[in-house]
């Protein structure tokens, strides 16, 4: 416990003696006497001269009117000099302030509609007042990303404005980034290795206080020492709390009846009460349905609502109750309107790809067109590639020049070594400068493998067989062609759901390696046999084998009796829903509050706009290839993008963080695999008497002024 | 005004009922000049028996006790008392600081002058009220009950602000009146060059004097506080002070002190002393506190 003057020179306590020796003198020498007839001053005079002989001490010692003066002084003095005491002093004299301001943070369980967020701002507020003028502090706030808002400064008035400038987010939370923050400064580095005896450090290490301002509602921290940190744990909130919360609300629409629509909600009570509410649905802000909702603390309960709709259409569920956390009462999705995929198919013939594609069911979410190998290398084939209008191209066969922007589906060929770049063979002449520069180093890969200028064969359709080994930058043959006999298959991937494999028989195939970031499908004894792997925004299927070959002859034979199982055509369509987006089409996707939303939209619009639906409208600009990447994403809710007049493209907003949701504080954290007891909160509260003292003086102040104003009456 | 009314002013109906029946006591027997219901010096032809003395060639036969003849075979006079007026004077102190108090001093005394020289008119004596200082010249010398309204009317002639020092209106008052009797001076005595060369004139004059001191309750426990500037209203002295409870302190015990002195300089001199507080009415001053002291029956 301590005093914290408001200032600490001298000449501010000689300015208060001479103050006071002011006002004793200028009491001596008051000329303001209210002049008053007597009948006589005859007796008066014997008074004053009997006074005269002690005047000086008896003035000091009976005018209560100057007492109430020095009082008034000491009193002004006291709520200058000593304006407030602090309950605890720092042992460091620097402090790095970790304010949670993540969506838990805007819980309102303290009572009298205060937030977490206020409250642990009052609290730092309160550490910055109780900051000497040696010591130096940083406020890091921290959700899903971290904000160094003011970085080490002994300037409190800065401290103070920084801490006023940070609002809640929506955002879950993620305090590694803000520990890696304060770290930096505590724990300098080495500037090499650690083994190496001629290394100094480069730094000097400068220990801090680490003071942790949140809930604790987030992931254990073990990739982090602490090293010169003394880590301090101030939970805000209760233990107590009262928050059903919706983690999960989607819609879609059902491909058998494209008008159907089934909306899906998971609500769970993730608070410490019994809760009993109804759910409601609204339709385009429009009531639709509820349905009551009573939850255990801990139990969660899934809502399901059938409506029918064809148009693109925003839904939202809402808790009907006030508890402590509101942002996850509501959640948001999107559908979007009725529409089919668009499906090119390269192939000299394929039957069973155009029976996949012309089922009952794939016919209603597909448009197919057929054509030739030679049309990959027409101009109206780059333009398409380009323009990116296919939701998917299948190449059976065949290899295009140039990667398309959008899916793709290779059948027995691999994807060119250049995606997106010039074509490898230098056969194709349409290029584009985006694609050019970003796969620079692909192509200079695929040239040192390959010598530039040599026939690429699978661009003629002549055969895989006679594909390079090493022919991609990274898709290439791990085998020779050999029987394949299935080994696994990824059955829990939407693309292979629903799917009996083992009986399938496959004459000729060859083991595939894809791209980093790939995914094997399917496997068989001489390697992936399909392999779906990203690139830049889309996927690419390669499948290793072909479903009907060419023979030397021309004429077509059978490579596997897959055509004729049942799971072909349900393979067809998972592609459709899957690759071709048919399953994105009917649902919008839901992204988290702050994260950025990348979307595709067609080439030829340059300019959209942005609507939250029942918000803002703002401007965006669109990429290149059609990529219009999103960032203001804050505010949960759904998001329309619209290009002239007409939707676009449709995704929601959400939390859906069951962690997050999670609000009661915790007693402890683990930082690094030490455990940090919370802080009580109001336990080193600055007592503030500045105030008091001021008002005792301005009551004194009054009270001298009252007996004066009698007296002289 | 008619005299009823400024009789009334000063003295009620009920008082001047209650006065009639009273008379001044003086505590010496003076020289009248008329006739009077006081005891005189002289011999004169009172019913009350003074003294026998012998007969002398020239006397009155009237007065020869025949009875004393018959038994003594000689002539005696009977001497009886003669009956003379008394001089009864009412000095009222005008100075600006008799204009002072609530009541008013100088109105009080007014009051107590007006009641004495009612009772003085009432037994025949010879009554002159009048102030001290210029006023006083003006002051007639009244007899018998009738001249209550010239009595009253001079009092009402007059204000405060004569300042004359008191030994200077009792030199004026003395020089004017040669003859003796009973003064009954009125006035708060607070003149700077002191009341003892005034009193000791009357008393070196052979008065039978009465001394009533007039003070109001302010200048006994004044309400004053704070710092002020004290302005002496006869003379315009300023006295500066601050006046806490300390000061008061001090003042109560100068003005005890003074009125302590007063009294001792009375008693040594014969002079009745009879303290008087405006807030007392002047009913209850006469009729108690002046026959208690002997001034009155």
């Amino acid at each position: 416990m301590s005093w914290t003057p408001a200032f600490t020179s001298t000449l501010g306590w000689a300015t208060l003696v001479a103050v006071s020796g002011g006002i004793l003198i200028l009491y001596f020498l008051k000329l303001r006497r209210e002049p008053v007839e007597v009948p006589s001053t005859y007796l008066w005079s014997q008074t004053i001269e009997d006074l005269h002989v002690n005047s000086l001490l008896q003035r000091l010692r009976r005018s209560l009117l100057l007492f109430l003066q020095l009082l008034a002084i000491a009193v002004a003095a006291l709520a200058l000099f000593i304006s407030g005491m602090r309950g605890e002093v720092s042992q460091q004299s620097r402090s790095v302030f970790l304010l949670d301001n993540s969506a838990s943070m805007q819980a309102t369980d303290l009572g009298e509609g205060e937030t977490r967020l206020f409250k642990a701002k009052r609290m730092i507020e309160q550490k910055i007042e109780e900051m000497n003028d040696s010591d130096v502090a940083m406020l890091v706030t921290f959700s899903d990303r971290p904000v160094t808002v003011q970085s080490f400064t002994s300037d409190r008035r800065r401290l103070r404005d920084a801490l006023a400038s940070v609002q809640a987010t929506n955002q879950p939370t993620d305090i590694l980034g803000a520990l890696k923050a304060a770290d930096g400064l505590a724990n300098p580095r080495r500037s090499s290795e650690m083994g190496d005896v001629n290394d100094v450090q480069v730094a000097q290490e400068k220990p801090a206080d680490l003071l942790i301002y949140s809930d604790g509602g987030f992931a254990t921290v073990t990739e982090f020492n602490l090293g010169n940190l003394k880590p301090e744990f101030v939970s805000i909130g209760t233990d107590s709390v009262n928050n059903l919360a919706i983690t999960a609300f989607s819609a879609e629409r059902n491909l058998e009846q494209p008008t159907e629509v089934q909306a899906f909600g998971t609500v769970m009570n993730l608070g410490t009460q019994t809760i009993e509410t109804t759910a409601t649905l609204t339709l385009d802000g429009e009531f639709f349905d509820a349905t009551p909702v009573s939850l255990e603390p801990g139990d969660q309960t899934g809502l399901s609502f059938s409506l029918e709709s064809e148009a693109a259409a925003t839904l939202e569920l809402k808790l009907d109750l006030d508890d402590d956390l509101e942002i996850d009462n509501i959640a948001y999705a999107g559908l979007t309107p009725l529409r089919t995929v668009s499906v090119l198919v390269v192939t000299e013939g394929n039957t069973p790809i155009r029976l996949g594609l012309s089922t009952e069911k794939a016919a209603k979410i597909c448009n197919s067109e057929f054509v030739l190998p030679a049309y990959l290398n027409s101009e109206a084939y780059a333009a398409r590639a380009l323009a990116g209008t296919d939701d998917l191209i299948i190449f059976d066969r065949c290899t295009p020049p140039q990667m398309p922007l959008t899916n793709t589906f290779f059948i027995g060929a691999l994807p060119p070594a250049t995606p997106l770049g010039p074509a490898s063979n230098g056969q194709t002449t349409s290029e584009t400068t985006a694609t050019k520069s970003e796969n620079a180093d692909a192509a200079e890969n695929a040239n040192r493998d390959g010598p530039k200028g040599e026939p690429d064969p699978a661009a003629t359709g002549l055969g895989q067989t006679e594909q390079p080994e090493t022919g991609a930058t990274n898709w290439s043959w791990q085998s020779p062609l050999s029987s394949v006999a299935l080994v696994d298959v990824d059955r829990a991937h939407p693309m292979m759901r629903y799917l009996e494999l083992y009986s399938l028989l496959i004459f000729n195939g060859r083991g595939l390696r894809g791209p980093s970031g790939s995914t094997d499908l399917m496997v068989a004894d001489i390697g992936a046999v399909l392999v779906l792997a990203p690139r830049a925004g889309y996927q690419d299927l390669v499948l290793g084998f072909e479903i009907v070959s060419t023979t030397e002859t021309g004429s077509t034979e059978i490579n596997t009796n897959w055509y004729a199982e049942r799971s072909w055509p349900v393979f067809m369509l998972n592609v459709l829903r899957y690759l071709a987006g048919a399953a994105e089409a009917t649902g919008a996707p839901s992204h988290r509050p702050g994260e950025t939303v990348q979307v595709r939209l067609e080439n030829a619009i340059g300019e959209a706009k942005l609507r939250r639906v029942g918000g803002e409208v703002t401007e965006i600009r669109l990429g290149t290839s059609g990529i219009a990447e999103i960032l203001d994403t804050e505010q949960p809710g759904n998001y329309r993008i619209e290009a002239k007049d007409e939707l676009a493209s449709l995704f929601a907003i959400n939390l859906f963080d069951q962690r997050e949701s999670t609000i009661a504080a915790a007693p402890s954290i683990e930082v690094g695999y030490v455990a940090v007891e919370a802080a009580v909160g109001n336990a080193e509260e600055r007592k503030d008497y500045w105030r008091w003292a001021l008002v005792a003086m301005l009551g004194v102040l009054a009270a001298e002024w009252w007996l004066y104003v009698k007296r002289v009456a | 005004m008619s005299n009823a009314a400024s009789a009334n002013q000063l003295l009620s109906p009920e008082l001047l009922a209650r006065l009639e029946r009273m008379e001044l006591v003086s505590r010496k027997v003076f020289r009248g000049r008329m006739k009077g219901e006081r005891k005189s010096k002289r011999k004169g032809q009172s019913v009350e028996f003074h003294d026998f003395r012998n007969y002398v060639a020239g006397d009155d036969l009237r007065l020869i006790d025949w009875n004393l003849y018959a038994r003594l075979d000689q002539l005696f006079l009977k001497l009886f008392q003669e009956e003379e007026d008394l001089h009864v004077y009412v000095l009222i102190d005008a100075s600006e600081s008799m204009n002072f108090g609530d009541p008013n001093k100088l109105r009080v005394a007014k009051q107590l002058a007006a009641a004495l020289g009612y009772v003085g008119l009432c037994r025949a004596d010879r009554v002159s009220v009048q102030a001290l200082g210029p006023p006083g010249r003006s002051a007639p010398v009244l007899r018998g009950r009738a001249s209550l309204w010239k009595m009253l009317n001079y009092l009402g002639s007059f204000e405060s602000g004569h300042n004359v020092s008191l030994s200077d209106g009792i030199k004026d008052f003395s020089i004017r009146n040669s003859g003796t009797g009973v003064v009954i001076l009125l006035s708060d005595l607070m003149d700077k060059h002191g009341y003892e060369s005034a009193l000791r004139m009357l008393v070196g004059r052979r008065m039978d004097v009465f001394v009533m001191h007039v003070l109001s309750p302010e200048e006994i426990d004044p309400p004053l506080r704070g710092d002020r500037r004290l302005i002496d209203v006869e003379d315009g002295d300023a006295a500066e002070i601050t006046i806490n409870a300390y000061a008061i302190e001090k003042y109560k015990e100068t003005v005890k002190s003074f009125i302590s002195g007063i009294k001792a300089f009375c008693s040594r001199r014969s002079i009745s002393y009879i303290p008087v507080r405006t807030e007392t009415s002047v009913e209850t001053i006469v009729t108690k506190y002046l026959r208690q002291r002997g001034v009155v029956r």
